[in-house]
Formats: C-alpha cells, structure tokens, sequence
C-alpha cells in the first residue's frame, strides 16, 4: 500500500528532475541575430523609457544593437560586452542591476528584510506564547 | 526565588528604538539627496570623464566632400564634442552659442568645436549648417553615440590637448558656461 501511493510522486519527481536535467544542458545552436537580441534585451534604451534596447526602435537602440553584432563578430563574450556598455554608459544602462558591489544592496535587502520579518514573527509569538501561558 | 518575583520588570522602550531607527533612516535618506548633484548643475556624470576620449573619425560636412576628421587630429587643443541634430530644438538654439565660442578660440588657437551627428540625414544636417551657422568640422559617425554614451541631444564633452575627457555637458550649452568651464581646465592643468 506504501509503495502504491508513492510511486506516483517518486515517478512525478524523476520525470521533473529528468526535464530539468535536459533543458538546462540543452543548447540549441544559437544564430548570431538571436544572440545579439538576448544581451540586447538585458541593456536599457538610452534614449526611451521602460523599454529594451532589443524591443526599442530608437537610432540609440539600433547603435547598440549594431555595436553588440560587431562585438560578437570580433569573439567577445557577453560579459565583455555588456562591461563595454557600462563603461561607456554607466552601470544604469543595465536593466538586471549586477550582484556585486553597492548594486548588490538590490538583491540583498529583500532576502534580509524576509529574514528579519520572520525572526520578528517567531520572536512575538514566542512572547505571545509565553504570556498566555502565564495567565 | 522571591527576589527574582518581585524585581520590577524592565521597560523596553521599543517603540523608542523603533522611532530612533526611523529617524535614522530619513536623516540617511535627507542627507543623500541633499549631497547629490543638482539636476541643472552645468557638468554631467559620465564614465568616460578622467579617461581616454573614444576614437573618432568621420566625414567631414563642412568641408570638400571626400575629407575625413578626426578627434586625434585636434591634439594639443581643447576640443568639444558636440553631439547634435537638426531637428533638435536645443541643438538649434545653442548653435548661436557655440559659434561665438569657436570663433573666439579659433583666434585665439587654443580651442575647437568638433561637431557629430545624431541620427539625422545628411542633407538635413547641411541645411542646418547653412540655416543656423558653425564654421567647425562636422562628422557623422554611426558608433560614436555608443562610444560616447550619448543618450540624447544635445550633449557635449569638453576634451583637453592630450585626449582626455574633462566635462560632459547634457543639454544646450551656452557660450558664457564653456568659456568657464575652459578657464577652469587651463587653471586645473596650470597647477599641475
């Protein structure tokens, strides 16, 4: 009886770890358009607001988007690219802020305010606990 | 036991620790803002300020049709890179600006103008030359705007004699603002 009623979870799991296991090493081969569109899409239109350079059509947008095919045409990597642009632009012509340093702050904070909202909650429920169980 | 049972409880103040720590907080928040610069300050951020001014070269518009300039060739002046476009309206009104600043350096020797264009057509951009006056080299370079980190016009960047980049300037300038900023450097590169 155990076995019939996990079997379908296990069988669920090893499909879901299976798909994932696949899908992440899975690399189609990628053209040299669809790639400029990726690093395209992860930098700021200079020139408009709340938009991609991969989706703006503003002159700014297609410079960018003409100066990273040309990059990746020369062999540099997108990370090189992507550390042009920001030398050339600031680190605000970046739609994903960068992990490290000051920036860094953005990632960090809401993972430590969650952590402090739930040590506070433990810390009054605790009280609260304690004080009906001195009533 | 009984010692422990009649101690009196200590306070804990916590809305005073709560009110401290907001109060904290909006002093932080006050005092950088206070210390930022002012949005109509005359001297922009840009990463290129301090260092190396990007290669730039193009065809010239306002010379013989074949002629090629380039940043390199003004070495050993002060040079502004003006980036502009003749439907830009700012760009128009401190074309009067620029001009009395290049003509007097252009006496004077120690200064130029170097004009590039944004996204505009070139014989748009001749008939604004002809419309509104210049007298400097003007070129159009596709990837100058990305070299420059150009994000809108008009915007220029002051470069000393040996090609580094001094100022960058958002908005139209004017020709009072440039000559300060100038004396400015000359001063700067006097003390050193």
């Amino acid at each position: 009886v155990t076995i019939k009623r996990w079997a379908p979870w296990v069988v669920l799991a090893i499909v879901l770890v299976g798909a994932l296991a696949i899908g992440s090493q899975h690399k189609g081969k990628e053209t040299l358009d669809a790639h400029v569109r990726r690093i395209a899409a992860q930098i700021k239109c200079p020139t408009c607001q709340g938009e991609s350079a991969a989706d703006s059509n503003a002159a700014s947008s297609q410079a960018i988007r003409d100066e990273i095919r040309t990059r990746l045409q020369q062999g540099q990597s997108d990370s090189e690219i992507r550390g042009f642009l920001v030398s050339r632009f600031g680190r605000d012509i970046l739609l994903k802020p960068p992990a490290s340093g000051v920036s860094g702050l953005v990632w960090a904070l809401p993972v430590v305010a969650f952590v402090a909202a739930v040590a506070g909650l433990v810390v009054c429920f605790r009280r609260w606990r304690r004080m009906q169980e001195a009533w | 036991v009984t010692v422990a049972a009649t101690a009196p409880a200590r306070p804990r103040h916590t809305a005073r620790w709560i009110a401290i720590s907001v109060g904290v907080v909006v002093v932080l928040f006050v005092g950088l803002l206070a210390t930022r610069k002012s949005a109509d300050t005359l001297h922009a951020d840009s990463p290129l300020l301090g260092k190396q001014a990007p290669a730039t070269s193009g065809v010239n518009f306002s010379g013989p049709s074949d002629q090629t300039v380039s940043l390199s060739s003004f070495s050993g002046k002060y040079v502004l890179v003006n980036f502009f476009a003749s439907w830009c309206v700012p760009c128009q009104q401190e074309q009067p600006e620029l001009k009395a600043f290049s003509d007097r350096h252009t006496i004077a020797g120690d200064a130029s103008v170097l004009g590039v264009v944004y996204d505009d057509k070139a014989d748009a951009v001749r008939q604004f030359l002809n419309d509104h006056g210049g007298g400097w080299p003007v070129i159009d370079s596709s990837s100058s705007k990305v070299d420059w980190g150009v994000r809108g016009v008009p915007e220029s960047f002051l470069v000393d004699p040996q090609g580094y980049v001094l100022y960058h300037i958002v908005g139209g300038v004017k020709d009072s603002d440039l000559e300060t900023l100038l004396q400015q450097a000359k001063q700067a590169q006097n003390r050193q």
